[in-house]
Formats: C-alpha cells, sequence, structure tokens
C-alpha cells in the first residue's frame, strides 16, 4: 500500500508542476489538435505524426516539453482515426480499421453524434486504464529489469523483433522476421560498440557513426504514405453529422463493463514488444464478439462493437510505453519513434531511466488525454471540416515537413539521402506485403542486440550455456524458439490435425 | 449476380492477387539472395577468429564485430530460400517472366515513376543547391497540380518541370563547394512561376488554382522560418536566394526594432 501511495504522491508532484507551467497547454493543446488531424486525416498515420514531430521537437526544445508535444499527438491521433472510419467508413489509422465496422453503420442510422461523443469518452478513458496500468506496472517491472542482465537484454531485443514480425505480417510471418533481419542488418553499419570496428561502411565516413534513427523513421513511414497517397481518390460520400455530441452519462455507465474490459485488453496488448494500436483494437473486438450478449449485432452498428476496438486501440498507448520504458524496446510503431526522440535527446530508456521522467510521462499522458477529450467533444465540427481535405493536397506540405525535419535533426543532407533510400525501399516492402514496424524496431534494437548477446558471450568465455543456465535467459529462449517452431509447417501440423479432431 | 456469383468472383480475384504477389515474391526472394550473399562475403572482410590488428591481438571469436552480422545474413540467405520455395510451389516462378504475371499497371507505373523523379530530383538535387522556400515551393506546386485529378500529362510535366530544375543544378552546381551559387535558384523561381501561371491558366475559376499558389508559397515559408528562428535550428542551404533575405531582415532589421535597439 506504501507503494501505490509514494507513487501516486510522486505523480502529484509531477503532475502539479505541469499544470502550473503555461507552456504546458501550448504544447498540449497544439499537438493534440495536430495529432487528431493527422489521424483524421486517411493517409497520414499516429506513426508518422510521432514521427514528425520527432524531427521537429525532437532535440530543439526541452524534453519535457518534447514529451509533451509527442505524447499529445501520439494520444490525438490513435483518437482522430474514429472520425473517417465513422463518417467515411474509411479508416483514418490501421488503429481504426475495426472501428468503422460498427461506427459506419451507425452514422447512416443517424447515430453518428452519438457514435463520436461515446467514442470519444471511451477514448479517454481507455488511455486512462493504459495509463494508470503504466503508472503500476512499470514500477513492478522496473524492479524486476534491474536484475536483468546481458543475456536477457539480448533474447528480450530478439523476441521483440521475432513477435513484431510474427503479428505485424500480413502476408507470410518469414517476411516479418525477414523485415526485422534487414532493420537489424541495418543497426549492423558504423562502428561496432565493443571492438569499433568499422562494418560496411564501403569508405564513407558518413556512415562510420552508422543510419541515424530519424531519417530511418521519415524514410520508413513517410516516404511510403506520400507515395502511396499521392493518387487522384474521389473523396467518399460523408455521412451527415445527426444527434449531439455530448455522450450522455447513463449510456456511459452502461457501457462502462465493455470500456474496462477493452481497457485491459489494450493495454496488455500494448505491452507486447512490437505489437501496436490495429492489433489491440481487432483483438478487443473480437473479444467483445466472443463475450458480449450484443455480439450477434458487431458489424451491424453495435455500440459494444465500436467502443470494443476505440476504447482498446487508446488503452494501447499507456501499454506500449511499458516496454519502450522499462526495457528500451518499443511495444509500438509509434513508441518506437518515441524511442527516436528519447535518444536524440540522449535519454536511454530501460532499467537506469530516471524515475522522474516515467512519472512525468504518467503526467503528461493524464493531460493528453483529457485535452483529447475536452478537444473531441467541443471541436469536432472542425475535424469533420478537415476530413474534406484531398490527400493530394496535404501530402505535399508533409513531404516538405519530413524533408526539413529529418535534414535539422542530423543537420546533414546526408540524412535526406539516407531518408530517401530507405523510403524507396520500404515502399517496395509495401508493395510485396512485408511488414514495415519490424523493420524500425530492428533498426532501434539492433545496437542493443549486437552489444548484449556479444558481451554475454565474453563474460561467460564464450560459452553458450549462458543463455540457459539463467532462468530468466532460459525462459526468453524458449519463447524465442518457441515463436519460431510455431511457424515450422512439420510441429504445426500435428496441432492443426489434432484441431481439426476436436472441431 | 447472385451472391454467389458475387463470392466466386471474389474469390477468383483473391487468387490472382495472391499468384500476383508470388510472382513478386520470387524476385524478392532472388534480390534478398543475392543481398545474403553479397554481404556475407562484405562480412569475411571483418576478422572473426582474432586476427592480428596493427600488431595487437583481436578479441575471441565470441566478441569478434563479424559475428552478429554473420548470423543476421545467414539467417536471411536461410529465410530468402524459403520465401523462394514458397513462391515457387505457389505459382509465382511461373508468372515471374510476364509483365501481367508481376501486376504489372502502366498507369500505376508511370504515376510511381514520376512521383520517384520528383522526390530524387528535390531531395538530391534542389534541397541541397537551392534556396528551400523556392524549391519547395516548386515541389508543392509540382505535386499538387500533377497528381490531384489523376491525369498522366500533368503527372509527366510535374515530373518534367522539377527534373529539369534538378539536373540543372546537379550538373552545374554538383560539387559541395559550387552549392551557394544562385544560378539555380533563379531557374527554379523562373520555372515555379511559369508552372503556378499555367496552372491558373488552365484551371482558371477552380478551387485548386486559388488554393495551390498559397499553400506553396506559404507552408514552406512558415516552416523553415519557425525552424531557423523559432527553434534555432539548421536548415537547409542557409544562403539561399529568399531566405538569406529574410534571415538578414530578421536579424538587421525585426530584432534590434523589437528590442527596442
Amino acid at each position: 500500500m506504501d507503494f501505490v501511495f509514494s507513487q501516486l504522491a510522486g505523480f502529484g508532484s509531477a503532475f502539479a508542476a505541469l499544470v502550473v507551467d503555461p507552456l504546458t497547454y501550448v504544447y498540449l493543446v497544439t499537438s493534440v489538435f495536430l495529432g487528431i488531424t493527422f489521424g483524421a486525416l486517411p493517409g497520414l498515420t499516429a506513426t508518422l505524426a510521432v514521427t514528425i514531430l520527432t524531427g521537429f521537437f525532437g532535440n530543439k526544445i526541452p524534453l519535457d516539453y518534447s514529451m509533451i508535444a509527442l505524447l499529445g499527438a501520439y494520444v490525438g491521433a490513435i483518437y482522430g482515426g474514429s472520425y473517417p472510419s465513422i463518417l467515411l467508413n474509411i479508416p483514418g489509422t490501421a488503429a481504426s480499421a475495426a472501428t468503422a465496422m460498427d461506427g459506419h453503420p451507425l452514422a447512416k442510422a443517424g447515430r453518428g453524434g452519438e457514435a463520436l461523443g461515446l467514442t470519444t469518452t471511451a477514448s479517454f478513458i481507455g488511455t486512462l486504464i493504459g495509463t494508470v496500468a503504466l503508472l503500476i506496472f512499470v514500477w513492478v517491472l522496473l524492479l524486476i529489469s534491474k536484475n536483468i542482465a546481458s543475456p536477457e537484454k539480448a533474447l528480450l531485443a530478439l523476441f521483440g523483433i521475432l513477435l513484431s514480425g510474427t503479428l505485424m505480417s500480413e502476408d507470410l510471418v518469414i517476411k516479418g522476421w525477414i523485415a526485422g533481419l534487414i532493420g537489424l542488418a541495418m543497426a549492423m553499419v558504423g562502428m561496432d560498440p565493443l571492438l569499433s570496428e568499422p562494418r560496411y561502411t564501403f569508405g564513407w565516413s558518413y556512415m562510420l557513426s552508422g543510419f541515424q534513427v530519424v531519417p530511418v523513421l521519415m524514410g520508413a513511414f513517410a516516404v511510403p504514405q506520400i507515395i502511396e497517397g499521392m493518387r487522384h481518390v474521389q473523396v467518399g460520400k460523408m455521412v451527415a453529422l445527426q444527434g449531439r455530441i455530448l455522450p450522455n452519462l447513463a449510456a456511459v455507465r452502461r457501457h462502462m463493463p465493455t470500456i474496462t474490459r477493452s481497457g485491459v485488453i489494450g493495454t496488455g496488448v500494448g505491452a507486447l514488444p512490437g505489437v501496436g494500436e490495429d492489433v489491440a483494437g481487432w483483438v478487443s473486438y473480437g473479444v467483445g464478439k466472443t463475450v458480449s450478449k450484443d455480439g450477434k449485432n458487431f458489424g451491424k452498428g453495435s455500440l459494444e462493437g465500436l467502443l470494443s476496438s476505440e476504447t482498446a486501440n487508446n488503452a494501447c498507448i499507456g501499454g506500449a510505453l511499458i516496454p519502450l520504458l522499462v526495457l528500451g524496446i518499443p511495444g509500438s510503431p509509434p513508441a518506437a519513434a518515441l524511442m527516436g526522440a528519447f535518444k536524440i535527446n540522449n535519454v536511454i530508456p530501460g532499467p537506469t531511466i530516471d524515475p522522474a521522467i516515467i512519472l512525468r510521462v504518467v503526467a503528461i499522458m493524464v493531460l493528453a488525454s483529457f485535452t483529447m477529450w475536452i478537444l473531441g467533444l467541443f471541436t469536432a465540427r472542425v475535424f469533420i471540416k478537415i476530413l474534406r481535405i484531398p490527400q493530394t493536397v496535404f501530402l505535399p506540405v508533409v513531404m516538405v515537413l519530413t524533408a526539413i525535419g529529418s535534414f535539422s535533426v542530423g543537420g546533414g543532407i546526408n540524412d535526406l539521402y539516407l531518408m530517401l533510400g530507405v523510403g524507396f525501399v520500404a515502399y517496395f516492402m509495401n508493395l510485396m506485403k512485408y511488414p514495415i514496424a519490424p523493420l524500425v524496431i530492428g533498426v532501434i534494437l539492433g545496437g542493443l542486440f549486437d552489444e548484449t548477446f556479444r558481451r554475454a558471450l565474453f563474460l561467460s568465455d564464450g560459452s553458450l550455456g549462458v543463455f540457459v543456465s539463467r532462468p530468466g535467459a532460459a525462459v526468453l529462449l524458449a519463447l524465442n524458439v518457441a515463436l519460431v517452431a510455431a511457424q515450422i509447417p512439420m510441429i504445426r501440423r500435428p496441432f492443426q490435425r489434432r484441431d481439426k479432431k476436436e472441431a | 449476380m447472385t451472391t454467389n456469383d458475387q463470392l466466386l468472383q471474389s474469390e477468383a480475384e483473391d487468387r490472382e492477387a495472391q499468384l500476383i504477389l508470388r510472382a513478386r515474391d520470387f524476385w524478392g526472394a532472388l534480390v534478398l539472395l543475392s543481398l545474403s550473399v553479397f554481404f556475407l562475403w562484405r562480412t569475411s572482410f571483418i576478422p572473426l577468429w582474432g586476427e592480428n590488428r596493427a600488431g595487437v591481438k583481436g578479441g575471441d571469436w565470441y566478441n569478434s564485430a563479424a559475428l552478429v552480422p554473420l548470423g543476421i545474413f545467414s539467417a536471411m540467405l536461410v529465410l530468402s530460400l524459403v520465401l523462394l520455395r514458397i513462391s515457387v510451389r505457389e505459382g509465382g516462378a511461373e508468372q515471374a517472366l510476364t509483365a501481367v504475371g508481376i501486376g504489372w499497371n502502366r498507369a500505376e507505373a508511370l504515376r510511381f515513376s514520376t512521383l520517384a523523379v520528383i522526390l530524387f530530383f528535390y531531395i538530391a538535387g534542389l534541397v541541397p543547391r537551392v534556396d528551400f522556400i523556392l524549391c519547395s515551393g516548386l515541389l508543392i506546386t509540382a505535386l499538387i497540380y500533377g497528381y490531384h485529378g489523376g491525369k498522366a500529362a500533368r503527372m509527366v510535366l510535374a515530373a518534367a518541370v522539377v527534373g529539369v530544375a534538378g539536373l540543372y543544378a546537379m550538373t552545374l552546381n554538383l560539387p559541395r563547394s559550387e552549392w551557394a551559387q544562385h544560378d539555380d535558384d533563379w531557374l527554379v523561381l523562373t520555372l515555379w512561376i511559369a508552372l503556378t501561371a499555367w496552372v491558373l491558366w488552365r484551371e482558371r475559376g477552380s478551387r485548386l488554382a486559388r488554393v495551390i499558389p498559397v499553400i506553396a508559397i506559404f507552408a514552406p515559408t512558415l516552416l523553415v522560418c519557425a525552424m531557423a528562428f523559432g527553434f534555432r535550428q539548421n536548415v537547409p542551404n542557409r544562403g539561399g536566394l529568399i531566405f538569406k533575405q529574410i534571415e538578414y531582415h530578421y536579424y538587421v532589421t525585426l530584432k534590434p526594432f523589437w528590442s527596442g535597439k
């Protein structure tokens, strides 16, 4: 109990420090507004919002304001995706794909205002659930993580890449793994972290410091999006918004069990390394369909269905920050962009992170979710107007933003070449249905994996036994092996046969 | 068409899309295979068995800088072979040598290649050498006009305009020592005005014609000023034709005026 009180006291003082600073509100309102706009515009994603703002705010303003801007945009963008899902039947972000299933039928039935109001409130509560989980679990895990040494860190990094590759693949799972390996390979460029041996620099001095994270993020997420979006698309017929947006408190209370369940699911999925808000939305939607009394109406305009996905994708944010802050392993693609922002500010997330930063992150999340709720309820009609802007008009501006953001972080023109190169590769990977998230996570975790894997072997004089003799490492190794083995047809077949028999 | 027919048609379309994907996977696997072999060969340049380096004995195999890359590229080699096997087994190899098989779409190819030309010349040719406001204004005008209506002729025109500007800058001011020259700035300004005039004439009366110049002028100007004076960050080509003037008047005219000197 003392632990909970001390946590609450720490959070209270961080919260008060933010609340009394007028600049907090400037960054908060601007970033949440920008985030909702990015989320609402089909073709722009939450990852892109955080990535572009990393280029802008990453290391130019004090870390606190930078975190407000990035977390505000993250929370806003995940929520903003619900607007086009409900009104246009086009998900604004992948995280809101499940929202369209019930949101659009509701809007067509003249309940668009009610759907938007409840979605806004559910997203707010979902973010709070994720944030509370972050406040509690991050400390429990931080205590455990003090015992994590090089073997565990190496296996955790590998697990993050493998899991992200497995769950984010739209087509074959090995494509996700290949994407992760490409990311890992990119992280090998430059001086190696232990012996300062130059690797794959091809005599180019720029390559000695390795690939910078921000240009890679910009290239991987922004450039393919711009290339893909620069096409003439007839904007779908928008359903006129009917009914009041301010939600009925009784309705919120009635749906509280669904909101709570989805919040918990979203947080749990978010805490898995490398798995994003889209997976959280679908998992929660699937669970909701199975357990809800209204399950048969899912997909036909069910409020429960709508709230299942919308609460979970916002709750996922808090969950995704848990592995990021505790282990330095991003829980979702936008969290990978956040990791990039931490890195360029010389903050290394992981067991050695300054506890005050965690408390400030939690306080910012609470303020950001509250700002999102207020903006969502009272300025919804502004965002609906924004929906009408064609992507061929705003994407060229995004390209200029990407170029200047990428240039200013490193201050060199070579970063722009890197961004463009990564962008074209990522576009072709998208075309062949390779997921991009594992690639980015591979780039971010590659250095950690390389260093800790070799350090573990160094400390054990080259004995591979170090990966099984420590209980934590043994469990992680087993998880890695199981993840790979589960995809091998020879191993899968007996299980599939047994499942068929049971069916 | 009955629901059954629709289902059958949708299944056939899915099958076709899957075959196209496998044909692309076939080529993708071959590229990955070649890259894995190339980088495994490059990895052999990094000492693995503790060779002497400048008279100092290197580490053992287990802390060699080659160890992890060796694992990564070996794993990539194995996975690309698995992908190749899957694509061959599912009919990708048979389809891979025909344009239809890999899902070649002439209109899409034109759209992508014109965009690639624009982005390449903007990043590699214009941003380092030309004033950022000018080259970004040209880019925004070209992209919105070229791709808004989805018309091929417009895409080609947009790519040609940015291509000419970029090619000129890269040809005449290639080395870093010549990046500060202003001849390419003037060319970009001329091309931007010409393209804007063309858009205004061709699209007269339309909303697009009114919007393009406003976005093209204000978006890059605001961005570059916010970055340079708000966040005090480095911006591309500080000595550019327009930005040089803005920076001069910011420090010489505006700042003393604000501080009451």
